[in-house]
């Protein structure tokens, strides 16, 4: 899942460890969701869209080419 | 300069939880495995040897559920993940033992406790490379 995750904290000027400690989850876990390596349960993806004071779908993108339910994809 | 400091005294303290835990517990191990090292106890020496290694059993448990109380949910998952090379690391070393015994090679008794040792460090080795070299 894509996300703005170093875009939005490069804004505020945080560190990994600043938005680690506001979102109450460990640096390696910041790291491991702005390097795309980890996908954020839906606690914690709230979380943190809480912490930069926007919604979800501002912070993170899915990974598709196509909208769900798209008629020009169904057999 | 401020975030990197308290950066590394998270991780120090972290990684000085592990030890404060992991420590006694590998202690306890090692003693437990002295213990069972001879192959004709007596009765008392099996005593201790049992109630040694009982108490090792319970502080294993006890570390695995500290470790996953302490964890968020990604360095859950890595420990998750870690746990399970580490689980079948330990069934391909018992099935060896395990024929290595019939074939009168080793004793399985006392081979056991330093597989389960043994994949206690493989655990909490790739744990760590996982948490210390992904930065």
């Amino acid at each position: 899942m894509r996300n703005r995750l170093r875009e939005l904290r490069a804004g505020r000027r945080w560190s990994q460890a600043d938005l680690a400690d506001r979102c109450q989850v460990s640096r390696q876990a910041i790291n491991a969701i702005e390097t795309e390596r980890h996908d954020p349960s839906l606690p914690l993806a709230f979380t943190i869209a809480d912490v930069f004071g926007l919604s979800v779908e501002e912070v993170f993108q899915p990974e598709r080419t196509s909208a769900p339910g798209d008629p020009s994809q169904s057999g | 300069m401020k975030a990197e400091t308290q950066q590394g005294q998270v991780a120090r303290a972290a990684r000085r939880a592990v030890l404060v835990d992991g420590l006694p517990v590998a202690t306890l191990g090692a003693v437990a495995l002295a213990l069972g090292s001879n192959p004709d106890q007596s009765p008392g020496q099996r005593a201790w040897w049992i109630t040694t290694t009982a108490a090792f059993s319970l502080a294993v448990v006890w570390v695995l559920l500290r470790a996953f109380r302490r964890a968020d949910e990604y360095l859950r998952r890595v420990q998750l993940e870690s746990m399970a090379v580490a689980f079948a690391a330990v069934l391909v070393s018992l099935q060896v033992a395990t024929l290595l015994d019939a074939a009168g090679v080793v004793a399985i008794h006392q081979v056991t406790q330093l597989i389960i040792i043994g994949g206690l460090a493989i655990w909490l080795g790739i744990a760590d490379l996982r948490t210390r070299l992904r930065r």
